[in-house]
């Protein structure tokens, strides 16, 4: 096998990534960024509409306090304070240099910054770039920069199969080429993990085919600590039908009216304050509530209408409408079905204010790390979370590969056992995509937006089922092979699927996202949960939120 | 369920034909789904957000270089849809190309 050498390696192109990327070369390092897909174009970075922000054009009443305060207030307890005061810190920095870069912010009809109210935001703090299109634009102007640095590599079509650990710490990562059907080892002296979320491990997601849970898999593998993997935001008002849009989401809930197939306008039974203009773990159990209880629509949703509201949704949600009118559903006349789909993974590798893992080495930014948002990540929160965390682990980085902290020479013997199906024949029946509709059934039916200790433990079962039918997969070798790639991610998503029914059986209570019908309510005390995997096994604890392990 | 005949050109001298099972609502990205799960495990193509905004999905569809994800499958004048890379750029495999970047 081929080793690749680099100071930084960061795994994952969207705006978590490429903003490490640019922040890391800035040391002077050589830095490689590596994506499975076509390098900054596979992301969720893509459809993030939004970004919350600060800056100039805040309103006179906001600040870092007020920003943080909104963050933790809809973390339910879950927050980690220095997390959020970094993001409310670094924000405005951020969003300086990326201007400065030739972001170009939308403008309001006098000129000005135009800037938008967001449910849970207690004042109006969100922007926007490219007409809406802000994660496009950001990922444009970053890639702008990375092309112009020497000392930046990127390389496309290139998936990873697990970091590599040397005396302790980071040495690398071995990663597949799928262009060439090739292993390689890269091997650095520090790795930002920047992989994204978990959409795909359910049937219904608003997130693009690559959020296979990779890194969460990655971070387990080298014995990282993940925190509150439980929380899975269900964005709760994304397209039902028809199948092709399946997952899309609508911003505009706060906007618009819903109902169930009684006609009834059912949020006044749950938010009679806030109705429809409410945060979306209250909006996604209410939603699941109303269909549970068979006042659902026929493809299983609720009704969403926005008419009242046309004008408004035409002119800031442009692509939304017209992506609904295009597969003939005009919003301006008809109502939408509606329903929660998987949107974000609250949860993940616990990071400190720096991006630093737990693991001497590792870095972890945007969705894959934990423990900023709590049990409830507010609007437009995510690109935010991309830009500041992702600047922070570029710079850790380089400056631990400026210092120099080489490990000793990494023995590479275990890890091609590990692999063989990918480098001998295999004789199975079962296809990789069959062993992801089969977990994607699984975390739908038990794990989604109403859990209870009963589906919970009939998950972890059938997924025990679906780990041992990974040894009668069969896999056509081929370069670009749509099965290599499905066969590698599956592994990563159940490693991923374990580590969320596990935790969530350790939750017995109902916070933020994570609701059990056994627990309904908030437990008196605040506990994060934590996963580890070592040896072949899965640890699950407890513990207090500032520090002190239960 | 109606049929669809799809030709999906492979290299420069190789078009192979699938007959796939077919609904009005399905997208050009929906029809070559089917046909990996389906018809043939060794087609290549890139897609991402399914949603019209990555474009990495772009690809010739009956002549036209347009967004499968974005393209309701139709067959063309002849009867049967057309797949072929984009002209420019180098091809990979199937309907991928080398990234712009």
């Amino acid at each position: 096998m081929e080793t690749i050498n680099t100071d930084v390696l960061i795994i994952g192109s969207g705006a978590a990534g490429l903003a490490a990327t640019v922040y890391a070369a800035q040391s002077g390092q050589n830095v490689l960024v590596i994506d499975k897909g076509a390098v900054g174009k596979s992301g969720s970075t893509t459809g993030a509409v939004q970004i919350a922000s600060l800056g100039d054009w805040s309103d006179p009443r906001d600040n870092e306090d007020a920003y943080r305060n909104d963050i933790e207030e809809s973390g339910r307890g879950l927050s980690d304070p220095k997390l959020t005061q970094t993001l409310a810190h670094d924000i405005s920095e951020r969003l300086q240099d990326l201007i400065s870069w030739g972001l170009k912010l939308d403008v309001d009809e006098q000129k000005e910054v135009a800037l938008s109210a967001t449910s849970g935001h207690s004042l109006p703090r969100s922007i926007s770039a490219r007409k809406g299109k802000t994660g496009l634009g950001i990922l444009q102007t970053l890639i702008r920069l990375v092309k112009k640095s020497r000392n930046v590599k990127t390389w496309s079509d290139v998936i990873t199969l697990e970091l590599v650990k040397s005396s302790g710490r980071i040495s690398g990562a071995i990663v597949y080429d799928l262009r060439n059907n090739l292993p390689y080892f890269i091997e650095s002296t520090a790795v930002i993990l920047a992989t994204g979320g978990i959409g795909q491990l359910y049937p219904v997601t608003s997130n693009p085919v690559q959020s296979t849970s990779d890194g969460f898999a990655l971070g387990l593998g080298v014995g990282a600590n993940l925190v509150d993997m439980e929380q899975v935001q269900f964005y709760p008002v994304s397209m039902v039908a028809p199948r092709s849009i399946a997952g899309f989401c609508i911003s505009f809930y706060h906007y618009s009216k819903l109902y169930n197939s009684l006609g009834e306008r059912f949020m006044k039974n749950y938010e009679p304050e806030n109705m429809e203009d409410t945060t979306r773990d209250k909006l996604a159990i209410a939603i699941a509530n109303e269909v549970v209880a068979g006042r659902g629509t026929p493809n299983g949703g609720v009704y969403l209408d926005g008419t009242e509201a046309i004008t408004q949704i035409k002119k800031e949600f442009p692509h939304e409408y017209e992506l609904c009118l295009d597969r003939g559903i005009d919003l301006a006349k008809h109502r939408a079905e509606v329903g929660p789909a998987a949107h974000f993974m609250m949860g993940g590798i616990q990071i400190d204010e720096h991006a630093a893992s737990s693991v001497p080495g590792l870095f972890v930014a945007g969705e894959t790390a934990g423990g900023l948002h709590g049990g409830n990540r507010l609007g437009n929160n995510a690109l935010s979370e991309c830009v500041v965390f992702g600047a922070r682990a570029g710079m850790g980085a380089a400056e631990m590969s400026l210092k120099g902290m080489n490990s000793d020479h990494t023995d590479l013997e275990e890890w091609k056992d590990k692999w063989s199906p990918l480098f001998s024949t295999t004789k199975g029946k079962i296809r990789p995509y069959q062993l992801k509709q089969r977990i994607q059934e699984i975390l739908g039916e038990h794990v989604g937006v109403i859990r209870s200790d009963k589906g919970l433990q009939q998950a972890k079962v059938q997924l025990k089922d679906v780990q041992a039918q990974l040894a009668e997969v069969n896999i056509k070798k081929d370069f670009m092979s749509r099965e290599i790639l499905d066969y590698i991610e599956v592994r990563h998503m159940i490693q991923t699927a374990q580590a969320i029914v596990g935790a969530a059986y350790m939750r017995k209570e109902s916070r933020g996202a994570h609701y059990n019908t056994d627990y309904p309510s908030l437990a008196a005390e605040t506990q994060k949960t934590n996963v580890q995997f070592s040896n072949g096994e899965f640890t699950f604890h407890t513990f207090a939120p500032k520090g002190g392990v239960s | 369920m109606a049929q669809l005949q799809v030709k999906i050109q492979r290299t420069e001298t190789n078009t192979k034909t699938y007959d796939v099972t077919h609904s009005p609502d399905m997208t050009v990205l929906d029809v070559l789904e089917e046909i990996y799960h389906h018809h043939d495990e060794t087609i290549a193509y890139r897609f991402s957000c399914r949603t019209g905004l990555c474009a990495t999905c772009m690809m010739m569809i009956n002549g036209k270089p347009s967004l499968s994800c974005m393209t309701i499958a139709e067959p063309n004048d002849e009867g049967y849809l057309f797949v072929s890379p984009l002209p420019k750029g180098k091809t990979i495999k199937d309907l991928v190309k080398v990234p712009a970047n």
